[in-house]
């Protein structure tokens, strides 16, 4: 996978760019706007990472809006250190796909940045996911594993549909806040994994081969591969 | 001393003077006109009469006549005279032909002297045929001290105009000046420090009242501010520098005794834990902070609230499951506020977190939405846990403040303060009261808050308040 970072800070280029090379991705550099905005334009890249507050005379914000002008529909993770609510309605509206606010770790980053080529392989017009002999309908809102049919409560289907979508990537804690609850705060005590654990209760069944595992320091992937 | 007080009272003296001006010009400009020009066209019909007496009669008919008209008539009314070549007096009402006429016929004003008397005439000068010259003329020198009284009445209309300018000009001086001063004296009181000073403000209505309530308004909001800033620098000076020791001397360890890989690897990873609290803590500074200045006012919406408190506790439910306490939501149908969502979703999850924290074994966290008769909207969470003492409650929602229950337990001690502050903002309060046993932490939230109910906002549907705040 090909990626382009755009940011100015050189020990967070450094930081990403080894953790991005160690993930087995090819990644391009700028380190300010106006470069960004040109390597943007003309190179082919399967998501960009931008930071918003650039050198260059062109911010990460108005290269988003330039590129969504021109047509161009790469995904696009906005790096910030607003962590204002409002700044990030801000940065989606400008054409952003996902926000991620500094400081981060290195593992969110690159969830997401799986979670967003992912998206835009698109997944459209798709009303069945399957990950081994996990199946959910989505028109029907039916869950079954194999023969098994599973009863999900309708938040929990969201949760076991958001972790489908994203099988076989890992997925962290504030992304499922976000996409499946929609809250952009951090609650004290970690409810999610209580709400993970109760779904793995129900499609995980002892005799049955584990398909929803933890990732130690980062969160969780849904996958069937061994 | 300049005061503004002498600017506006000169400006005024000035204005009133112009004023009398512009009145008396046009006033004694008719005057002269009318009086002038009627008195010469006067004496010009009279010369006319008296020319066509000496043309039919001769000079010896004109004497008649004008003595005649000189025996008729009061003394000053008219002057009149014929003269002989040498202008000699030959019939008339004046002893001498005056010096100083020119002679050529025309009219004339000249000033000269009359039986030793200086005088100022009007006259008209014909020269007859034969050499006689006729005078037809009016003495205007007993007009002069009707012009000027005038002159003089309008001269003491200025001077007492001044007077009572001046005087004027002293007493408002006096008056705004002493308000003026108060309120200088407030803003040094400021500037040196002291924020909670205010302006006083009569209940008088006039200009300086409201200049002085709309001070008063901008220093509420600048303290305001201040207090907030003042918070989160105490805040980040008190209570991340305990962390960040902590971290540094972790750090620092590590670099003196360089342990092997394995302890290594566990120091760093509880470093980057340390640094996420540190984090954790922060950010919830700088949302408190960015809620006691207002600012996040910009995010209110229509929203109904007992959806909000929903979402929240199925969220809370599998939490509460797992600890084996009851959680409930009781609503009674749905409550439009004009709110943050997020951060009210944020506000009640922190309270139902508290909740199940200490609620105790087997116990019940019961979460209720209900509208008050005002028309204000009851947010509650009410657990059956060992509550807060009388004496620690009015310190609970202070940041960084941890009971003696909560030692012990995760937090950094901005739960509360976070739900006080989300409260505030929607013009509400927190409560803490006792739930007999238990705690039962309360916000009291208008149905439109009075802080965003501007007057040109209150009297529109609180739709619009949603609209102006998306813009």
């Amino acid at each position: 996978m090909k990626l382009l970072l755009v940011e100015d800070n050189e020990r967070v280029s450094q930081f990403v760019l080894k953790g991005l090379a160690e993930a087995g991705h090819t990644a391009d550099h700028a380190d300010n706007g106006r470069d960004g905005l040109f390597l943007a334009a003309s190179e082919p890249y399967d998501v960009i990472v931008m930071d918003r507050m650039l050198p260059g005379g062109i911010d990460g914000l108005g290269i988003i809006a330039a590129l969504r002008k021109a047509g161009k529909q790469t995904p696009i993770l906005i790096l910030s250190a607003l962590t204002d609510v409002d700044e990030r309605i801000r940065g989606l509206k400008s054409g952003g796909d996902d926000y991620l606010t500094k400081p981060f770790a290195f593992g969110e980053l690159l969830a997401r940045v799986d979670a967003l080529t992912r998206r835009a392989q698109g997944s459209s017009g798709v009303t069945t996911l399957e990950v081994g002999d996990l199946r959910i309908d989505l028109l029907s809102r039916r869950a079954t594993r194999a023969a098994r049919t599973i009863t999900l409560q309708p938040r929990e289907f969201k949760l076991l549909e958001y972790l489908m979508r994203h099988a076989d990537q890992v997925v962290t804690r504030t992304m499922l806040l976000e996409n499946v609850w929609d809250y952009h705060f951090d609650p004290q005590t970690n409810v999610v994994d209580v709400h993970v654990s109760k779904l793995r209760q129900k499609i995980d069944t002892p005799s049955e081969r584990p398909l929803l595992r933890t990732v130690r320091n980062a969160g969780y992937m849904l996958t069937a591969q061994e | 001393m300049r005061s503004s007080a002498y600017t506006l009272a000169a400006g005024y003296i000035g204005l009133a003077i112009l004023a009398l001006v512009l009145f008396a010009a046009p006033l004694w400009y008719a005057w002269q006109v009318t009086i002038n020009d009627n008195r010469a066209e006067v004496l010009h019909q009279d010369s006319t009469r008296l020319t066509a007496v000496f043309e039919r009669n001769g000079i010896a008919g004109l004497g008649n006549f004008i003595r005649e008209r000189v025996g008729l008539q009061i003394p000053e009314e008219r002057m009149l005279l014929v003269a002989d070549a040498q202008l000699r007096p030959l019939a008339g009402n004046l002893p001498e032909w005056p010096a100083n006429i020119p002679a050529a016929s025309g009219t004339y004003t000249v000033r000269t002297l009359l039986q030793d008397k200086p005088v100022e005439l009007v006259l008209v000068r014909k020269n007859l045929p034969g050499g006689y010259s006729l005078l037809v003329g009016r003495d205007v020198s007993r007009f002069q001290p009707l012009a000027r009284r005038f002159w003089f009445g309008l001269a003491a209309a200025v001077a007492v105009l001044s007077l009572v300018g001046v005087f004027g000009a002293i007493l408002i001086r006096r008056a705004i000046l002493s308000r003026i001063q108060t309120i200088r004296q407030t803003a040094l009181a400021i500037v040196q420090g002291d924020l909670s000073r205010r302006l006083p403000a009569q209940r008088g209505g006039d200009e300086l009242d409201t200049l002085s309530g709309t001070i008063n308004r901008m220093l509420e909001q600048i303290e305001q501010l201040f207090r907030g800033v003042r918070n989160v620098s105490d805040s980040i000076a008190h209570d991340l520098r305990t962390p960040l020791a902590e971290l540094r001397s972790r750090l620092e360890e590590l670099s003196l005794t360089r342990p092997g890989p394995e302890r290594t690897f566990e120091e760093i990873d509880a470093a980057v834990a340390d640094v996420d609290h540190v984090m954790r803590i922060f950010n919830a500074l700088l949302r408190l902070a960015e809620m006691d200045t207002g600012l996040r006012r910009s995010g209110f919406v229509e929203i109904d609230v007992s959806n909000t408190l929903a979402e929240a506790v199925e969220f809370y439910v599998p939490a509460a499951e797992l600890k084996d306490l009851q959680l409930l939501y009781r609503e009674h149908g749905s409550l439009w506020i004009a709110g943050d969502p997020l951060l009210l979703a944020q506000a009640i999850g922190n309270l139902i977190d508290n909740a199940l924290k200490y609620a105790g074994e087997q116990g019940t966290v019961m979460v209720e939405s209900q509208r008050l008769a005002d028309g204000s909207a009851l947010l509650s969470v009410s657990d059956t846990g060992p509550g807060i003492p009388e004496t620690e409650k009015a310190h609970a929602a202070e940041r960084f403040y941890r009971g003696e229950a909560s030692r012990g337990s995760p937090g950094v001690g901005l739960g509360l303060s976070l739900v006080q502050a989300v409260a505030k903002l929607h013009g509400g309060q927190l409560e803490l009261l006792d739930n007999r046993p238990g705690l039962r932490a309360q916000m009291r939230i208008p149905a439109l808050p009075a802080a965003i109910a501007t007057p040109s906002l209150a009297s529109e549907p609180p739709a619009r308040v949603a609209a102006a705040a998306m813009l």
